[in-house]
């Protein structure tokens, strides 16, 4: 039995696996039931939050997560075709797993049969071992005491600055293990690592200008907490007096945490085959043509050098490494067994990317190949723009041409000839996705892994695009 | 029940030991039950269970948190001394205590005792057959509609929930809680000639949501406007983008609740004011100084949190701080005039009490201050007046797309359908409808608000917020209301 609290810096997903199984075995034991395929995961995490006053929040925790995927023949087992539930919980004590088998069992013998019963993928073949990851002990032995000092560094840092900080610590130990009844057993061990600072000018709550930074790992040891509030403090350009520009089309220079708000939206919506199949997705009668410069290359990569994620999806498919657009193309969407099924009529040949439980594929660690441009050279190359350093709550208002609407933030900087001229208030920009990556004039050297508001994390450089059309302004 | 409770007092006398001068536990089960058919194909669909105990402390000043699944012996006084650990450490970079607000229970500490949501028709006796039935009939009303062969979705949703919160806290306080929520909705997509559109009711993104049994799923009549939902997504394919300009805007109720829960819930959060959220999800324009004075909106405008409320997803009978719930007015007469609190935060503003809105998601979480139900109150028009009493006007329906700056003053927002109104009368559908504006201007912008016949409680099951993001629940209730010369954008 793995344990579900967590002291040590052990994760254990063999024994997560070898619990999978027998959950697979109780189910196919169980009247009626056809396949199932059992994904059982370990999540240890620590958090520690900070503003002002230092620490104001933190947990320790973990839990356990069991899911179930069971395929019956029906009500009495008669019902000539085959019908499919999910269900949950939390515990592999013995009476849950029974309980978990007869409600899946229960939902499965009322729901409709599938059109398309496309079998359970079957055992990996070859080198399994590259999939189980390459957790780090540290990072996942990594609690509040080991927080402590460095949020004290960070805040005495925007003290001094004169900057209120407001920030986050946060190190993740994930397992995961997956078997099913068609013989697929795969297994995974990762990290994450988290810092992110806000440094804002303020009196009393007061606001004025601020300044944002983040770094993301497999390793808290690869983090630089240091710079990362430097820079931070740097980006809120304490003292300096705001100018302010009119809304219009720019040429912008946006820096890795602003690609990925415009990057994670294709993501979510429009690079997964349901997508495309159900006619929402900007691939539509794109696919193929050359649209883009030679250069820009977007690629779905699991095992991306910089930052490393689960190389199994959740059907327990290995993951291709792929190239969603490149010479100058759109390649064509990812897949599960399902749309692998429909639009190749081989469910072997999913590209890996079931994420459990959503409304179809959709890629996982999305990338933009490095270019060859410092960030400095990006900026040198604009006669008259903006630099952006953030973008807030971005979101969808078309998915055909992926039409995002979103507001800069934490630092909004005019470029003029070349140069950084000086901090603006902040603008909303109406921009679609497909124009801006055909406007890319350069792409940085200074690959990056970022987030933004919602879910998700992008590997990415700065990106010089031209005509990026800003909607309206505030005044902050 | 009893076990439940023993292993949370067990966590909090643990943590007191330790140290703590402030404990308090909650042992949560959940049990939810998310249906949906996607094209007739049961699909993401699930019945989670999860079950586990957190146990937050106050050492030296500073807030600990430990929480893990499950209901083992050890867990009690195991993750009292984590969360213990963990506060001890973080304290020594603590530059000020955290001081709580006293409780509400004469003496200054919590009340202990019992509260279920009413519920008439329990969603968890039903079998699974029906649920799924129902579901079948309801997506059989979207079908055979013609020119149906361009919609490339339906989908019908059922979401149920129900949460037992077992809480103790220090000096012997303990509380029950059962709070049931169902919700409903179906929608249909349409892809022609390039364009895709949504159509959804009662309200997108998964329907409406009550704190209530299956009794309110059965109340929104789903199948009625099967064919409609179908109808409109398809003429909206052919119905030209909304044009951009000024013109007066009328909210539906189910775009109304959005734009309330973004520029009002939100920047009300004291812990937002005060710049401790402003990492992730932002600050707030509504700074302390403008409490009591500042023009919010219109002299019609009143806006009412309330904890209390019948249905409210938000609706308990305390919060994750053991305060008994409350309702109290944010704006009123168009002044602002309260914030949404927390013990810990309550002091900032110089308030002995707090206003009972500090909540977790579930058991793995620590609570953070969130927006409780929020309502604008009725007022006393009809939606045929205000229509007719509109010359050149855009009529939003149903939320499609929101995004706000960080300070909650900037937003736009787009909605699933718009009806453009001139003299008087609805005269085309238009897509796309986009409005932009600034979050005082718009609400002093108000001039009427239909009357309480046409006002309706409307369910927000997915607000996130804090970081790492939770998940909590609220409602806001809005009749349909006009906005004089809003921006539209294209």
């Amino acid at each position: 039995m793995p344990r579900t609290q967590t002291t040590s810096s052990e994760l254990g997903s063999e024994a997560l696996l070898e619990a999978a199984e027998a959950i697979v075995a109780h189910a196919m034991g169980a009247p009626g039931v056809a396949d199932a395929e059992a994904r059982v995961a370990l999540t240890v995490n620590s958090f520690c939050r900070f503003a002002d006053v230092g620490p104001t929040q933190s947990a320790e925790r973990a839990r356990l997560d069991v899911d179930l995927r069971l395929r019956t023949k029906g009500p009495g087992g008669s019902g000539g075709g085959l019908h499919e539930a999910s269900v949950s919980g939390q515990s592999l004590d013995l009476e849950a797993i029974e309980a978990l088998v007869a409600r899946g069992r229960e939902l499965a013998d009322v729901s409709p049969a599938l059109d398309e019963p496309v079998p359970f993928g079957g055992a990996i073949q070859g080198d399994r071992s590259k999939l189980r990851g390459r957790p780090d002990a540290a990072t996942v032995a990594h609690d509040g005491a080991a927080k402590a000092p460095v949020i004290d560094a960070a805040v005495r840092r925007c003290e001094e600055a004169g900057l209120m900080p407001a920030g986050l610590f946060d190190t993740t130990g994930v397992a995961k293990a997956l078997a099913n009844s068609a013989g697929r057993s795969v297994h995974f061990e990762g990290t994450r690592a988290g810092f992110s600072l806000t440094a804002s000018e303020r009196d009393g709550n007061a606001i004025g200008g601020a300044g944002w930074n983040e770094g993301v790992a497999n390793r808290v040891g690869d983090l630089d907490p240091e710079a990362i509030a430097r820079i931070a403090c740097e980006k809120a350009a304490p003292g300096v007096a705001r100018g302010s520009v009119e809304p219009g089309e720019y040429t912008v220079v946006l820096e890795p945490s602003a690609v990925s708000s415009l990057l994670l939206f294709a993501s979510y919506v429009g690079f997964g085959a349901k997508d495309v199949a159900e006619r929402s997705s900007f691939l539509c009668d794109r696919i193929g043509e050359r649209l883009f410069r030679e250069d820009l290359c977007i690629r779905d990569r699991w095992n991306h050098p910089l930052y490393q994620v689960c190389g199994f999806d959740g059907e327990g498919t290995p993951t291709r490494a792929l190239a969603l657009l490149e010479k100058g193309a759109l390649t064509g969407p990812v897949t599960n067994r399902l749309y692998a099924h429909k639009t190749q009529g081989d469910p072997d040949q999913s590209t890996g990317h079931c994420i459990a439980g959503s409304a179809g594929p959709r890629p996982q660690a999305l990338s933009i190949d490095a270019g060859d441009q410092s960030r400095e050279a990006l900026i040198a190359g604009v006669e008259r723009g903006l630099l952006v350093t953030q973008f807030h709550y971005t979101n969808l208002i078309d998915p055909r041409d992926m039409l995002l609407t979103g507001m800069t933030r934490n630092g909004l900087f005019l470029i003029e000839n070349g140069e950084i001229t000086r901090p603006l208030t902040n603008l909303r920009f109406t921009q679609g996705l497909v124009a801006a990556l055909q406007n890319v004039a350069g792409i940085g050297d200074d690959l990056d892994v970022a987030g933004a508001l919602f879910d998700g994390e992008v590997i990415v450089p700065s990106l010089r695009i031209d005509g990026f059309r800003f909607t309206s302004a505030t005044d902050f | 029940m009893q076990n439940e409770h023993q292993l949370a007092a067990q966590a909090v006398e643990s943590a007191e030991r330790l140290g703590a001068s402030y404990a308090d536990a909650r042992f949560v089960e959940v049990e939810q039950e998310d249906l949906a058919l996607h094209n007739g194909v049961l699909d993401r669909s699930s019945l989670q269970e999860e079950r586990g105990l957190g146990v937050r402390v106050l050492v030296d000043g500073a807030w600990g948190f430990a929480a893990a699944a499950g209901d083992e012996e050890s867990a009690p006084e195991e993750l009292a001394k984590r969360a213990t650990d963990a506060a001890r450490a973080l304290a020594a970079a603590r530059r000020k205590p955290v001081e709580l607000a006293p409780g509400d229970a004469p003496g200054g500490g919590l009340e202990s005792g019992e509260w279920r949501t009413p519920v008439g028709e329990d969603p968890f006796a039903l079998s699974l057959a029906d649920k799924v039935g129902f579901l079948q009939d309801v997506d059989r009303a979207m079908q055979g509609q013609p020119g149906d062969e361009a919609i490339v979705a339906r989908d019908v949703t059922l979401g149920l929930r129900r949460e037992r919160q077992h809480f103790v806290a220090s000096g012997g306080v303990q509380q029950y809680q059962e709070l049931v929520r169902s919700g409903a909705g179906l929608s249909a997509t349409a892809a022609k000639d390039g364009a895709v559109e949504t159509r959804s009711y009662p309200a997108s993104f998964g329907g409406n949501y009550r704190s209530a049994g299956f009794e309110f799923v059965r109340s929104l009549g789903l199948e009625e406007h099967g064919a409609r939902v179908v109808s409109e997504a398809l003429q909206l394919c052919e119905a030209p983008v909304c044009p951009a300009g000024e013109r007066d805007l009328i909210l539906m109720g189910n775009q109304l609740m959005l734009q309330i829960h973004e520029s009002v819930g939100h920047p009300n959060e004291l812990d937002r004011v005060f710049g401790h959220e402003v990492d992730l999800a932002g600050d707030s324009f509504a700074t302390t100084d403008k409490l009591g004075g500042f023009q919010y909106g219109s002299e019609i405008v009143n806006l009412v949190a309330d904890s209390t409320v019948d249905g409210g997803l938000d609706t308990r009978g305390w919060d994750d701080d053991g305060i008994r719930s409350d309702a109290f007015h944010v704006v009123e007469n168009g002044v602002f005039k309260g914030y949404h609190t927390s013990r810990e935060w309550a002091g900032a503003i110089g308030e002995a009490k707090s206003r009972a809105t500090n909540r977790a998601e579930g058991w793995y979480n620590p609570p953070i201050i969130r927006i409780t139900n929020l309502s604008l109150m009725p007022g006393t028009w009809t939606l045929d007046d205000l229509i007719a009493d509109t010359e050149d006007g855009v009529l939003c329906d149903t939320v499609k797309m929101w995004s706000i700056d960080q300070r909650r003053l900037n937003f736009q927002f787009t909605t699933e359908l718009g009806w453009e109104i001139k003299d008087g009368k609805r005269v085309r559908m238009v897509r796309r409808p986009t409005y932009q504006g600034s979050t005082p201007e718009f609400w002093k912008s108000c001039d009427a608000i239909c009357d309480a016949d046409h006002f309706t409680l409307w369910g927000v099951p997915n607000c996130g917020k804090g970081n790492p993001m939770q998940v909590a629940e609220m409602s806001h209730g809005a009749a349909p209301a006009r906005f004089r010369k809003q921006t539209f954008v294209v």
